[in-house]
């Protein structure tokens, strides 16, 4: 923090006007931060966004079923997603789980076997053949979110993962379909772009169906 | 099978890019809003005051991560400081729904578990939410320091005596909404910690 912050560390006795004027100018610099990440985002994965949520639409078609995962604050990163696919404030309902809900399940399978198994074991207990499995880590090196593309990815779902910095090893995972990396070395600010992701992700996918049921047919294959 | 990208497609997700690049950018023209609101907040957990943190639907998810981050911060060495969501407990929740009706599940909860000089989060993407707006209510009632983060227009929520500090992300689109209330709650984490290392400026004497 004191890297961040010289200023207010040079003197112990600051005003509250200085420390004011240190966290207004603090506050603008991410705001702009954030704006220049989100268009890094957007120039990178323009293209794989709209190939990702076409599948995803896809799959939903098929009566495929999303299931979302992640630890901390992806944790209610997970639960956002599930609820917007399935109570959105427009569009299509979609049935959608998040894996960390349930603490009756995570809490089991955290004593009984271990950490790294609770979203896994959901996966090979409800996922099929055409489902979506959705990821989330900010450093992409979460054992447990890695262990459920293992599962995902042996029972045939689609896989989408989202990771920060340089992607971890989820980067090095052949186990995940669509991977989005938020080019940052920031926690905070990759949660905030990869908000943006899953936002767009499931606005394209919205897109695609309204688009697929206008024409009336699923569209060449 | 996946089909080939239009021009048309390409557009609509430059589109939805750029209906976020405003919103984020007025975040910054409201750095006084959010630093006053950080102070208040340093100066009631220098008090011994906690953080309790509700929203409904994806802002309860939002209340959550909030409090996750003032309990177990990121940033390794960071002092963790109390916080909790209303919105974990569904027996609780769907409780008081059952009994008392959804507009109460807050406040009861507040009624109960908050003290004065406790701080009040309460989130809704529209400044619309009922319940979120009782619980500010009752937090007021009870002395305790009150933060809405809206959105749209700030909605009754924004507009009501009862609220100390209101922030609102600068759009009528929810999703763009939430984006920037996470950029908001991460900053408020920070820039509290910020306040905090500067004993100076958190005199007792006055809780606001």
């Amino acid at each position: 923090m004191e890297s961040l912050y010289p200023f207010l560390y040079a003197d112990q006795g600051q005003s509250v006007d200085a420390v004011l004027a240190e966290v207004r100018r603090s506050t603008a610099e991410k705001a702009v931060e954030i704006v220049a990440l989100r268009e890094e985002v957007a120039t990178r994965y323009a293209g794989q966004l709209l190939a990702c949520a076409s599948e995803m639409a896809a799959a939903f078609a098929g009566g495929g079923r999303l299931f979302a995962f992640g630890n901390g604050g992806s944790s209610t990163d997970a639960q956002t997603v599930s609820s917007l696919f399935m109570a959105p404030p427009r569009g299509r309902p979609l049935p959608a789980f998040s894996l960390t809900a349930d603490v009756a399940t995570v809490t089991a399978l955290s004593n009984d076997v271990g950490f790294e198994v609770v979203f896994a074991r959901q996966i090979a207990a409800f996922g099929r053949a055409g489902d979506i499995a959705i990821g989330l880590s900010t450093s992409g090196g979460s054992a447990n979110v890695l262990r459920a593309f293992d599962e995902a990815g042996r029972r045939g779902l689609m896989t989408v993962g989202l990771a920060g910095y340089h992607g971890g090893k989820m980067a090095e995972a052949d186990t995940i379909d669509h991977l989005f990396v938020i080019p940052s070395s920031s926690v905070h600010r990759i949660q905030e772009a990869q908000t943006t992701v899953y936002h767009v992700l499931w606005e394209l996918t919205q897109r695609a169906l309204e688009r697929t049921a206008v024409a009336g047919t699923p569209g060449p294959s | 099978m996946a089909q080939p990208v239009t021009v048309e497609d390409r557009a609509a997700v430059d589109e939805c890019f750029l209906r976020r690049t405003e919103a984020g950018r007025l975040l910054a023209a409201d750095a006084e809003r959010v630093a006053r609101a950080c102070h208040d907040m340093a100066v009631r957990f220098h008090s011994g005051g906690r953080l309790i943190v509700f929203g409904n639907g994806g802002c309860s998810a939002d209340a959550q991560h909030l409090a996750v981050e003032f309990v177990h911060p990121v940033i390794v060495g960071k002092r963790a400081l109390p916080a909790f969501s209303l919105t974990n407990d569904v027996a609780t929740l769907t409780g008081i729904a059952r009994s008392q009706g959804f507009d109460e599940v807050y406040a009861h909860q507040l009624r109960y578990v908050g003290v004065g000089t406790d701080i009040a989060l309460g989130i809704s993407p529209d400044g619309h939410c009922a319940n979120v707006l009782r619980g500010l209510e009752e937090a007021a009632g009870l002395g305790m320091l009150t933060i809405a983060l809206v959105g749209g227009d700030g909605g009754p929520i924004a507009a009501h005596p009862v609220v100390r500090h209101a922030l609102i992300a600068h759009s009528a689109d929810a999703e763009v909404v939430k984006e920037v209330h996470v950029t908001m709650y991460h900053v408020l984490w920070e820039l509290v910690h910020v306040f905090f290392e500067q004993p100076g400026v958190l005199a007792p004497e006055v809780i606001r």
